[in-house]
């Protein structure tokens, strides 16, 4: 290597090396950590012995964990195509008014949400859907609409959590969707028109298409949030009513920080990282790995 | 000029001056001994004071500190108050990482699961902290003194006697034709009772647990549960017990309030309903009376009716105790400074009864005469106080895995409360789950 390839190198270092420090520092470390302390019986305030992988065998003995593993998959489920969905129709609609004047203010209005903390976000939709004085059941029961106890029914909970998680979330989405919606060039659809295309038809050949780095993106980024929910599900229903919205991530905190098996805790950490690198992949390789930003 | 000064200049920095750059921060970093220069600063002793108080009995707390922090000049308090449901977990945590709070709160059902936290009072590093401080048996209420000791350590010092009564609503009495100054005592007169005020006003008769959160759920179902002699456990702690008989008969009581009665409905909050004025009765700990006095509601309150074979109610006692310290992080100095901030706040533990609703455990707290002719008292501590001297207090849980044996009834509880499951499904899965807990 010669000495200005050899610069070069050292130079491309140098500007990596602050951000590499901490990310092995604060995200590397923690994962291998986790992954280390899975493998031993730790209560945090004593010594640790060193189990091996009892506690992956007693995470496949345990019922909840199961009932987590399920609850996760289905919040999952619902809430990344609402939050990805929602996001992509937000951005089409703010980005086809985008020469008006309300299409700014609509905008902020649409992102806002994004600005709060899940724990704001959880308490504003606790009291929107209390069944006493949440404004949400008092609008249904005044339309005369079926007012269901929306947190304290199995069937609801789950949705209601995810609905309030794609309000939060949508935003971020539309921003990013919108930003890659104005990189789309105007020719394209100049000639599509021409050629005597269809909107929808513009839409599917066109938009969406290239729109796939930033639907990447976004799916990847919103399975993330989809499997590690936690905060908006603890403040709102704490995992109930029984255990019907006890997530895994809950499940994580409950044994790690309540009752103090920081083995059996680390140990759904790891699965959790597993099942949702497993996914990243697969959208990776759903979408082509060409789509990467 | 120094190399400093070339920073930012865009002059080069020299390998020299950046080696001294580093030399001068690891020098910073391994010179400073921890917290301990922030927990002793300029002479002044700062002690971290974490509770899990909230709403009424956490305004009544902060009263306390501030006047603790305009008493001394040399010592102050750093109050900070957390949700109860993470306030063990934050302690554990704080404990874990080494960065405990000087006090904390502890219940005395917990001290079994808690104490390797604590530091054990008699025999800490600093010597017998309450000889240094002059913290003495007879001073205490006697049970719950009682409570803070584990494995034959004390690791508590008692601050309060807390458990549920009956609030009710005296407009709502008068309008349903009851007499507001006769609540109801037994069974029968509390069905009737809940029956006219449905019946005659149109609001909710009845709530049995204060927010209806799973674990308050739990404590309803204990009430009536315990109320004939029940336990949660077989007396070596290894097996459920609750799973028979007087098991169901609780839980179908506690179901039937809103599944057949239709005194309430599932999932409501029956806090914000008696707030309201929208709610006849309500089962709620001593800790709502700041609330219900700032409510506006003409209420009463009275004993838990007699459900069952005998009168009972849901209790425990909140203690306070120092977290186990780093030696490099407090020093025996803090600590003896600990202990006598702990024995000062009981001292002035008649405001915690006043503004915070709960029994004092120091007794001349609480036989203050501010106490015994404040509102407080005469609203509802008086009854509270009452109920503890008659026994009718029961304790919850104490046991190593209480926690979990908890985490593992409550949800079956409130799944047999909504009607999701009957009585006795449910306490056969929790019975299954509580084993399982055991066992393990």
């Amino acid at each position: 290597m010669n000495w200005k390839r050899l610069s070069r190198a050292i130079e491309i270092s140098a500007f990596l090396l602050p951000f590499a420090a901490f990310w092995v520092l604060f995200r590397l470390v923690p994962v291998l950590y986790g992954f280390f302390i899975s493998l031993y019986k730790w209560d945090l305030l004593g010594d640790a012995r060193f189990i091996g992988l009892r506690n992956y065998v007693n995470l496949g003995r345990d019922p909840r964990f199961w009932n987590a593993l399920g609850v996760t998959l289905e919040f999952a489920a619902i809430a990344i195509p609402l939050i990805v969905g929602i996001g992509l129709l937000l951005a089409l609609f703010i980005f086809g008014g985008r020469r008006r004047r309300w299409a700014a203010a609509a905008e902020a209005g649409f992102f806002f949400p994004y600005l709060l903390t899940v724990s704001v976000v959880g308490l504003i939709w606790r009291w929107m859907l209390d069944p006493d004085f949440g404004i949400v059941l008092l609008v249904l029961r005044g339309w005369g609409l079926p007012a269901p106890v929306f947190l304290n029914e199995p069937r609801w909970a789950i949705p209601a959590i995810a609905f309030a998680t794609a309000w939060w979330l949508s935003g971020y989405r539309m921003v990013l969707f919108r930003a890659a919606l104005e990189d789309i060039p105007e020719e394209f659809y100049e000639a599509a028109r021409i050629d005597g295309a269809s909107g929808a038809r513009m839409f599917f050949s066109i938009t969406l298409p290239l729109l796939k780095p930033a639907v990447l993106f976004a799916l990847v980024l919103t399975t993330i949030s989809g499997f590690i929910v936690f905060g908006q599900v603890l403040i709102m229903t704490a995992g109930g009513p029984g255990r019907v919205s006890e997530v895994l991530a809950l499940y994580l905190y409950r044994f790690g920080f309540e009752y103090l098996e920081m083995g059996q805790a680390a140990a759904v950490g790891v699965v959790l990282f597993l099942i949702i690198l497993g996914l990243t992949l697969v959208t990776f390789r759903w979408l082509g790995y060409g789509s990467s930003l | 000029m120094e190399w400093w000064e070339n920073v930012g200049r865009g002059a080069p920095v020299s390998r020299r001056a950046l080696l001294k750059a580093a030399a001068v921060t690891a020098a910073l970093v391994t010179a400073s001994p921890g917290r301990l220069s922030s927990i002793m600063a300029q002479g002044v002793t700062t002690l971290d004071y974490y509770t899990l108080f909230h709403s009424g009995d956490a305004a009544a707390m902060e009263r306390i500190v501030r006047a603790f922090n305009g008493e001394h000049r040399t010592v102050r308090l750093n109050l900070l108050q957390g949700q109860w449901a993470e306030y063990y977990a934050q302690l554990f945590a704080a404990v874990g990482s080494g960065n405990a709070p000087q006090i904390g709160i502890c219940h005395s059902s917990r001290v079994m699961d808690v104490y390797r936290a604590l530091t054990p009072l008699e025999e800490s590093r600093a010597g017998n902290l309450l000889e240094i401080a002059g913290i003495r048996e007879p001073m205490y209420t006697k049970n719950v003194w009682d409570s803070g000791v584990y494995q034959g350590k004390r690791y508590l010092v008692p601050l309060d006697s807390h458990m549920f009564g009956m609030w009710y609503n005296k407009d709502l009495f008068r309008q349903a034709g009851l007499d507001p100054d006769k609540p109801p005592e037994t069974r029968d007169d509390f069905e009737r009772a809940a029956e006219a005020i449905k019946t005659r006003t149109g609001r909710f008769a009845f709530h049995p647990a204060e927010d209806a959160l799973p674990r308050k759920l739990r404590r309803g179902w204990e009430i009536f549960f315990w109320g004939q002699g029940g336990s949660l456990l077989t007396p070596d702690g290894r097996r459920a017990a609750f799973n028979e008989d007087r098991g169901v008969r609780a839980l179908d009581y506690l179901a039937g309030i809103v599944q057949r009665r239709g005194w309430n409905t599932p999932g409501t909050d029956g806090f914000k309903q008696f707030a309201a004025g929208q709610l006849g009765m309500l089962l709620a700990g001593n800790w709502y009376l700041p609330t219900a006095k700032s409510a506006g509601v003409n209420f009463g309150f009275h004993y838990v009716p007699k459900f069952f074979d005998r009168p009972t109610t849901w209790g425990d006692s909140h203690n306070l105790v120092i977290p186990r310290q780093r030696p490099d992080r407090a020093s025996n100095e803090v600590l003896v400074e600990a202990i006598k901030a702990i024995k000062w706040i009981n001292e002035r533990s008649e405001a915690w009864g006043i503004y915070g609703g709960h029994i004092p455990a120091f007794l001349p707290a609480q036989r203050s005469k501010d106490l015994l002719e404040s509102d407080s008292w005469k609203l509802a501590l008086n009854k509270f106080t009452d109920m503890a001297n008659r026994g009718y207090v029961h304790y919850p849980l104490t046991h190593e895995k209480a926690p979990q044996v908890h985490a593992a009834i409550e949800p079956h509880i409130q799944e047999a409360y909504n009607g999701r499951i009957t009585p006795r499904d449910a306490l056969v899965r929790a019975e299954a789950e509580v084993n399982r807990v055991l066992a393990g």
